[in-house]
C-alpha cells in the first residue's frame, strides 16, 4: 500500500513539474511576440530543423543548420548562381588576375553592415585574416589556406596573394564560412551569439534549443526583403515537423527523408521542391588494408552492388551515376556516368569463388542515420548474395566519423555535401594523400591521382581545371577506389502561400525574395 | 547418527510440495495465460525453420512494404521486402536467448554476492555498498554505459543487462539468507561441523529458491524489454538481425505508409513481457502462500 501512495505522490509531483516547465515556454515566446505568428497574410516564415544551430559566426562554425541561418544574415564576395552554376560577384563588383598568384577584387560601394559599419576592403581583410589566423582555430580555415597576404589597396579594392596558383579560390570565397563579418561588431561582441552581417535579415533573438528569430533589414543594399520575420524552430523529430507543417505551425522544412516523401507530397497545403544536388554518397574501401588493395577484390565488390535497385528505393531523392563528381559539381563529365565496374552478379560470384573472398569476414561500418542504414542493409544483402561474408556495425555519427578517420573498418559509407560545388573541394579533402588521418577517411593514397588533384588546384584556367578533375575522377573509377551509390537530391517542403524560395544544389537556401500570399 | 540428508525434505514430501505449488499456480488464470504464451514462444523459437517459408534476412526489393495478409506474407513485408512473420519468429529466438543468458549471468553473480553478504557478517557491508553503487545508476543508463565501453553487439547487451540484474538479485538473496541462517536446522548443521560451503549450497540455497525463481521470471520480462530498447536505440542487434526492438526502430520511419512494421513487433514485445510478468506474479503467489498475510 505504502508503495502505491509513494508512486502516486511522485506522479503528481512530476505532473506539477511538467506543468511548470510547459508554462514557462509560452511566456518566453510571447515576450518575443511570436504567439500570433502563423496567421495567414503575415509576411513571416517559420522554418523547422531537427537540430539547433551551433553558432552564428561564419568564422567559427561548419555545419549546415548554422549556415542556413547565417546565409540570411551574412553575404560573400562571390556566390554560385544556382541555375548556371557559374560563380558571380555578390559583395564584389569584379575581379582580375594580374598574374597567377594575385587576385585583385573590386568591391561594391556604399554597402553598410547591419550595425552601420561601412563594408570596405578593411572588413574583407579583417574577415579573411581572422579565418586564417591559427589562433582563431576556425574549423574551415583550410578554405583559405593557400592565401599568403591580403592587402586593402584602397577603400574598395582588395588584393589577395596566394602561396601557389590556386584555381578554386573564387569557389572558396563563395563558401558560407567565408562570409564577410562586421569588424566593429566582432570586436565588441560574440558573433556566435550576436551576428552582424550585410545580408537581407538581421538577428533578433536566439532561445537556445528552441528558436532563432531574424527580422527584416530595412536598409538592405539590394532592396529590403518582403518578409518581416523569419523563425527557425528546433523540432527534433522529422515526423513531428511534418505534422506541424500540415497544421500550419511551421511553413517550411527541408532535407526530407525519402521514406517520408510520399506523406509530405500527399499534404494538400504543401509544395515540395526537389532539385538535383551536389551531395554524393559512396561506398569506400579502407585503402590502407592489404586485402582491399587487391584490384580483383574491389572489382568483385563493385560488380556485386546493384546501384539501380538501390536508387529506386529512394523514391526519386537520388540521382544514379557512377561518377564521383556528380552532375551538379564542377569537374563532372557525362562520360563518367558509366565509368568503373558495372553491376554483374555472375562476375562477382565468380571472382569471389576463384579468390576465396568469402572466407574472411568483412566489417561494413555504417553511421546510425536513416540513409546510411538503408545503404548498409541493401549492400550487405547484395554482397552476401555474391558470396561475401559481411557484418554490419552501426555507430552514432560523431563516433563513426572518428572511427572512419582512424581507418578502423573494412568497408564503409561516406558522404560529402560539397558547399562550394567544386570538384577540387571533393577530391582534395576526401582522397588526397595529404589528408590521410584527417578528412581522407578512405585512406586513399595514389601518387598519380594526387598529381591530378594538385594540378586541378594550382591551375587558374577553369577549362584546364575541369580536365584535370575529370581525369582524376575517371582514374578513381577505373580502379574501383569507391562505389558511388547515389547523388543527393535536395528538397524543401513549403506551405503553398510561400513563393520565391531559392534552393541551391548544395541544400542551402535564401529567403531574400520570398513572399507570403 | 543424524546426517544432513535426513534433515532435507524427503523425495515424497518434495514432490508434494511441487504439486501443491503447481495447483496453486493453475488456479491463477492470468498466470496460466502467461505460461501458455511463454511455452508457445519457446516452441516457436525452437521450431522457427519449420513454421516459416522465408529467410528472415533475405531481401526482395521488388516486394517491399507489402501490407498484412498479402499473398505469401501473412504479416506483410518490410522496407527491404523481408517477410515480417519470419523476422518475428526468428526474433523470438533472439529475445529468449539474450533474455535467458542475461538473467542466468545476473543470477549467478547475484546469488554469489547475496549469499556471501548474507552469510558472512564481515563481507556484508563491503558487498552491499558495492551493490548500492550499482543501484545508484538508473538501469538503462548503466546498460548504455557498459555497451559504450564494450561496443555494440547482442553479446554485450546480454552482459550489460546481467550486470544490471546483479544488485537486485543480490539483495533478494541476502534477505532470504539472513532469515534462513537463523533457522534452527542451520544452527544444527553448524553445530555438527558442516562446512560453510555445504550449508550455503545444500541447505540455504534450496530454501531461498522461491524468491529467486520469481525474480528470474520477472527479470526475463525486463531483460527482453531492455534488449529491445537497446536495439531500438541502435546499441544492440546490428542490422539485418531480426530483433524486435530494431524492427520497431526501422519501422517507425514508415509509420504512415506501413504501420504494421512497428505494430507487429510491438505486439510481440508486449505479449512476451506481459506473459513473463503475470507468470512471475502467479509464481510468487504460488510459491509463497504467506504473501497474502504480509500485505
Amino acid at each position: 500500500m505504502n508503495k502505491k501512495w509513494l508512486f502516486a505522490l511522485v506522479l503528481i509531483g512530476l505532473l506539477i513539474l511538467g506543468a511548470c516547465s510547459e508554462s514557462t515556454i509560452p511566456e518566453g515566446a510571447e515576450s518575443n511576440g511570436s504567439s500570433s505568428s502563423s496567421e495567414a497574410g503575415d509576411q513571416e516564415v517559420i522554418y523547422a530543423s531537427t537540430t539547433d544551430a551551433v553558432g552564428l559566426s561564419p568564422t567559427m562554425t561548419n555545419d549546415s543548420v548554422s549556415s542556413s541561418v547565417m546565409s540570411q544574415i551574412y553575404e560573400n564576395l562571390f556566390e554560385r548562381n544556382p541555375e548556371t552554376m557559374e560563380i558571380e560577384p555578390k559583395l564584389a563588383e569584379s575581379y582580375e588576375n594580374p598574374d597567377e598568384l594575385t587576385w585583385v577584387i573590386k568591391l561594391k560601394e556604399g554597402i553598410e553592415f547591419q550595425d552601420g559599419t561601412p563594408f570596405n576592403a578593411e572588413a574583407v581583410k579583417y574577415t579573411f585574416e581572422k579565418l586564417i589566423d591559427p589562433a582563431t582555430a576556425a574549423p574551415r580555415a583550410s578554405l583559405l589556406e593557400p592565401i599568403d597576404t591580403i592587402t586593402a589597396v584602397d577603400e574598395t579594392t582588395v588584393e589577395i596573394k596566394t602561396k601557389y596558383p590556386y584555381g578554386p579560390l573564387l569557389a572558396a570565397l563563395s563558401h558560407s564560412n567565408a562570409a564577410i563579418i562586421s569588424p566593429t561588431a566582432d570586436e565588441a561582441q560574440d558573433l556566435m551569439q550576436n551576428p552582424v552581417g550585410t545580408g537581407p535579415f538581421k538577428f533578433e533573438s536566439w532561445n537556445q534549443g528552441d528558436q532563432v528569430v531574424l527580422v527584416k533589414n530595412e536598409d538592405y543594399w539590394n532592396g529590403a526583403p518582403t518578409l518581416d520575420k523569419v523563425t527557425y524552430k528546433v523540432v527534433p523529430e522529422v515526423s513531428t515537423a511534418i505534422s506541424m507543417l500540415q497544421t500550419g505551425e511551421v511553413n517550411f522544412i527541408d532535407a526530407l527523408p525519402s521514406e517520408q516523401l510520399s506523406r509530405v507530397e500527399s499534404l494538400e497545403n504543401i509544395d515540395v521542391t526537389k532539385k538535383d544536388g551536389t551531395p554524393v554518397y559512396y561506398l569506400t574501401f579502407n585503402h590502407s588494408q592489404e586485402r582491399n588493395e587487391n584490384p580483383d577484390f574491389r572489382k568483385a565488390v563493385a560488380s556485386a552492388i546493384n546501384r539501380d535497385a538501390f536508387v529506386e528505393k529512394l523514391n526519386g531523392l537520388g540521382v544514379r551515376s557512377n561518377s564521383v563528381l556528380g552532375p551538379q559539381v564542377f569537374g563532372y563529365d557525362e562520360s563518367a556516368d558509366e565509368a568503373g565496374t558495372a553491376y554483374d552478379p555472375e562476375a562477382a560470384k565468380q571472382l569471389v569463388e576463384e579468390n576465396g573472398f568469402g572466407d574472411e569476414p568483412i566489417k561494413l561500418l555504417a553511421a546510425n542515420r536513416d540513409n546510411f542504414i538503408l545503404m548498409a542493409e541493401i549492400v550487405q544483402a547484395q554482397l552476401t548474395e555474391a558470396g561475401f561474408n559481411v557484418e554490419i556495425e552501426t555507430m552514432e555519427w560523431a563516433t563513426f566519423l572518428d572511427t572512419a578517420r582512424a581507418g578502423e573498418y573494412d568497408l564503409t559509407f561516406l558522404s560529402w555535401s560539397n558547399v562550394t560545388s567544386d570538384g577540387s573541394e571533393m577530391l582534395y579533402p576526401n582522397f588526397h594523400s595529404d589528408n590521410v588521418g584527417a578528412s581522407n577517411r578512405a585512406q586513399y593514397s595514389n601518387p598519380e591521382f594526387d598529381k591530378l588533384v594538385e594540378a586541378s588546384r594550382t591551375t587558374v584556367d577553369q577549362d584546364e581545371r575541369k580536365k584535370y578533375l575529370d581525369q582524376a575522377n575517371q582514374l578513381m573509377l577505373d580502379e574501383d577506389a569507391v562505389v558511388v551509390m547515389y547523388h543527393g537530391v535536395v528538397t524543401a517542403a513549403t506551405d503553398k502561400s510561400i513563393k520565391g524560395l531559392e534552393l541551391d544544389p548544395n541544400g542551402q537556401w535564401f529567403l531574400q525574395n520570398v513572399t507570403r500570399e | 547418527m543424524t546426517t544432513a540428508e535426513t534433515l532435507e525434505l524427503k523425495p515424497k514430501k518434495r514432490e508434494k510440495y511441487y504439486i501443491t505449488t503447481l495447483k496453486r499456480l493453475f488456479k491463477n488464470k492470468l498466470a496460466v495465460i502467461g505460461l501458455v504464451i511463454v511455452i508457445l514462444q519457446i516452441l516457436i523459437a525452437i521450431f522457427a525453420p519449420f513454421i516459416t517459408i522465408h529467410d528472415p534476412i533475405k531481401q526482395n526489393l521488388a516486394n517491399s512494404e507489402m501490407p498484412v495478409f498479402s499473398e505469401g506474407h501473412w504479416l506483410g513485408t518490410d522496407n527491404y521486402g523481408r517477410d515480417v512473420w519470419s523476422r518475428i519468429v526468428y526474433g523470438a529466438r533472439i529475445s529468449l536467448v539474450v533474455g535467458s543468458v542475461a538473467v542466468t549471468l545476473g543470477l549467478v553473480g547475484g546469488i554469489i554476492l547475496g549469499m556471501l553478504a548474507g552469510y558472512y557478517r564481515k563481507l556484508d557491508a563491503i558487498i552491499m555498498r558495492f551493490v548500492d553503487l550499482l543501484f545508484s545508476f538508473p538501469g538503462i543508463l548503466l546498460a548504455m554505459l557498459i555497451i559504450a565501453i564494450l561496443g555494440t553487439s547482442l553479446v554485450n547487451v546480454a552482459i550489460a543487462i546481467s550486470i544490471w540484474s546483479i544488485p537486485t538479485c543480490a539483495r533478494i538473496v541476502r534477505g532470504s539468507v539472513l532469515s534462513i541462517k537463523e533457522k534452527e536446522y542451520i544452527m544444527a548443521m553448524r553445530s555438527m561441523g558442516a562446512s560453510d560451503l555445504r550449508i550455503m549450497i545444500r541447505h540455504i540455497l534450496p530454501n531461498a529458491s522461491a524468491p529467486i525463481i520469481v525474480f528470474a521470471t520477472m527479470r526475463m520480462a525486463t531483460a527482453i524489454l531492455s534488449t529491445a530498447a537497446l536495439s531500438y536505440l541502435g546499441l544492440g542487434a546490428q542490422p539485418p538481425t531480426p530483433e524486435w526492438g530494431a524492427m520497431i526502430s526501422q519501422g517507425q520511419d514508415f509509420m504512415w505508409s506501413s504501420p504494421h512494421l512497428t505494430i507487429v513487433p510491438g505486439i510481440a514485445i508486449m505479449l512476451t513481457v506481459f506473459a513473463f510478468n503475470v507468470l512471475g506474479d502467479g509464481l510468487r503467489d504460488a510459491l509463497d502462500p504467506n504473501m497474502d498475510l504480509q500485505q
